[in-house]
């Protein structure tokens, strides 16, 4: 039984990640969306290990996206690295190079640097991988700040936290326009500046499916550190938090540590998430950390199933294309339906359906039957088992 | 062998004093009863012994160790395990996760498969084994009782606080509670169970603790206690010459074991 069990999820692992491997020649023209819905998918599936599994219902996971992105788009803005000092702008030495940070007070210091330093020496932007692996530092600071933070707060009063605390991140972007772009947005680097070879075959920095590949890439690491993150001591240990802080600490388990080291590892994948995201889109706005679209990935983990982090990624990707493939208007007679504001109706009608009659969301339920198919009659077996081999006692 | 030390413990919620300067010592696997009306301060005190509560004045000590400072997960790995008055198992967990989190808790090195052995193990002392990949949430009320006491059994503290273990519980599987609280306290381990079970109380213990509003009003052997004419006044507020009347009857013979 057991054995059968691990095969099952080992063909479920090599038959979804060969289904997204091949879905780029399925959908060559709708390679932007899947790039899109794999973000979503990390998203969520974050998202449900912390609330799902955590029981820590935070609106914040998308701020620590937009962490992640807005330090990626700052970095780059901001950021150079130079072979020798500048004596201009504010530098830090490091490894033989210096870390030059181009302020908004002396924006042009660079410029003016470049007279004075010796003839041959380089400036350069750091690579986008650095950027990213930046924004996922600061979204795991951030997430292990917010976690210690809220370490004492519950349900209603967690959720209004991070729903202040995301509000006021939003809020502050949108207001430095100086720094950050404001509304206007945040312009950052392809993924791949120069382009790249795969299999032989040159791709541009336009191109679709190196993104794509990236964002698989990270959505399959992320899934596999978080399923091993579920089956492991911690996985069990923050489940028994969502089920009873007070039990849970009364036999042994460190409420406090588990909470926040689930922020930090929660807010530094939706930080990587955000970071890829933003290197993809090329122009972030503030509006990326909207309660609304928060929501949307709410509403994907409860509709696939915020106690299934698969349930929840394959909701995310489903509803991302969905939603996409709704944005045609419906045409009856006379009668058009602009679909681009009615899609949403339809969504959030789903969602409704589902928290009245499917609690579990729609995917869970169906790998719960098959990830537990046998059990109940194996319970009733042994019990009757037992009967027969002790008959005064009754079942 | 177990050492706890309670001085002077008092717990103000806001004026109103829920345990009032409860001082008393444990020396060894006593096993001991605490009763008391409703609202005389009993789970108070047992949050205040397992760190659920903190104490507005008072100290406790557990083998040497000041514990009343320390938060709840301390004190459990220092060894004190404790159940509660209505059950806590983790309902969307199976029973083997239920098992598995105290010992995993208390081995903080350790992998889950070496515990996997000692988990069947005790289900199947509590007669629970054919539920072991149930959720939680599917066991009786009974069996939840069991699976809280099992989990304990995992954690294996020196010393055990059972909140109303008889309360709601078919005489089938209290009978196998019986067994659990004997066979655990030959095995060392010091005992604090609260109960309104009159008979079943009086039969376990050995000592008994009695409190009203608040206050730690009798301490000793149950036939002492159970003619102390304060306690007879201040527990039941009655002079009659049988207050403890049976509530459920229970396998004597399961005790003299």
């Amino acid at each position: 039984m057991r054995g059968n069990m691990r095969l099952l999820k080992t063909l479920t692992w090599v038959v979804g990640t060969g289904f997204l491997l091949i879905l780029p020649w399925l959908i060559p023209t709708r390679m932007h969306v899947a790039v899109i819905a794999l973000y979503y998918a990390i998203l969520a599936s974050s998202w449900a290990l912390l609330a799902g599994y955590g029981g820590q219902f935070s609106f914040a996971h998308m701020a620590f996206a937009g962490l992640g992105a807005y330090t990626a788009g700052l970095i780059g803005k901001f950021v150079r690295l130079t072979s020798a000092p500048t004596q201009t702008c504010f530098e830090v030495p490091l490894g033989g190079w210096w870390m030059v940070i181009q302020d908004t007070a002396s924006p042009t210091c660079l410029e003016q640097a470049k007279a004075t330093m010796p003839v041959g020496s380089l400036i350069v932007k750091l690579p986008p991988w650095a950027d990213i692996v930046a924004g996922i530092l600061i979204g795991g600071l951030f997430g292990l700040l917010i976690g210690a933070l809220v370490l004492r707060l519950r349900r209603t009063y967690l959720a209004l936290f991070t729903i202040a605390f995301a509000e006021i991140l939003r809020t502050v972007v949108n207001a430095e326009r100086d720094i950050t772009g404001g509304p206007g947005g945040l312009k950052l680097d392809p993924l791949f500046p120069n382009g790249v070879t795969l299999l032989g075959h040159e791709f541009g920095p336009a191109d679709k499916l190196p993104p794509y590949l990236l964002m698989l890439a990270l959505f399959l690491a992320s899934l596999g550190l978080m399923y091993w993150l579920a089956g492991s001591r911690f996985g069990l240990f923050i489940r028994s938090i969502r089920e009873d802080e007070e039990a849970a600490a009364s036999l042994g388990v460190n409420v406090v540590r588990y909470k926040i080291l689930l922020f930090t590892v929660t807010a530094m994948i939706a930080a990587a998430a955000g970071g890829v995201y933003a290197h993809f889109v090329r122009v972030i706005a503030p509006n990326m950390m909207v309660i609304k679209e928060m929501s949307v990935v709410i509403a994907m983990a409860v509709i696939g199933g915020m106690e299934s982090l698969l349930g929840a990624a394959i909701g995310a990707i489903l509803i991302e294309f969905a939603l996409e493939q709704l944005r045609n208007d419906i045409t009856v007679g006379s009668f058009t339906l602009n679909m681009a504001d009615w899609r949403l109706v339809v969504f959030g009608a789903l969602l409704m359906i589902t928290l009245r009659f499917w609690g579990n969301g729609l995917i869970y339920p169906i790998i719960q039957r098959i990830t537990r198919r046998g059990v109940a009659e194996e319970t009733v077996a042994k019990r009757l088992q037992a009967a027969s081999a002790n008959p005064e006692e009754g079942p | 062998m177990i050492e706890l030390d309670v001085n002077n413990v008092s717990k103000n919620f806001g004026g109103l004093l829920a345990v009032n300067h409860v001082s008393f010592q444990v020396r060894g696997p006593e096993l001991i009863g605490l009763i008391g009306p409703n609202g005389a301060g009993k789970t108070t005190l047992t949050n205040l012994l397992s760190g659920a509560l903190k104490p507005t004045n008072g100290t406790i000590y557990m083998n040497g160790q000041r514990i009343d400072v320390l938060p709840p997960y301390k004190i459990a790995r220092a060894g004190l395990g404790r159940t509660f008055q209505v059950t806590r198992a983790f309902r969307r967990m199976t029973v083997l996760e239920n098992l598995l989190v105290p010992a995993l808790a208390m081995h903080p090195t350790a992998r889950q498969g070496q515990f996997i052995k000692k988990a069947r193990e005790v289900a199947e002392f509590l007669t629970i084994d054919h539920l072991l990949n149930e959720y939680a949430r599917a066991l009786s009320g009974g069996q939840q009782k069991l699976l809280e006491l099992g989990r304990l059994l995992m954690l294996d503290p020196d010393f055990i606080i059972l909140d109303e273990p008889f309360a709601g519980v078919h005489p089938k599987l209290m009978e196998i509670i019986y067994e659990y609280i004997i066979e655990t306290n030959k095995q060392g381990k010091a005992f604090l169970i609260i109960s309104h079970d009159m008979e079943t109380i009086f039969t376990l213990s050995k000592r008994l603790l009695v409190m009203a509003f608040g206050k730690l009003i009798a301490d000793g052997p149950p036939e002492e206690v159970k003619h102390d004419p304060a306690v007879i006044e201040a527990y039941l507020g009655s002079d009659s010459d049988e207050p403890w009347k049976p509530v459920r009857k229970v396998k004597k013979e399961v005790v003299a074991a």
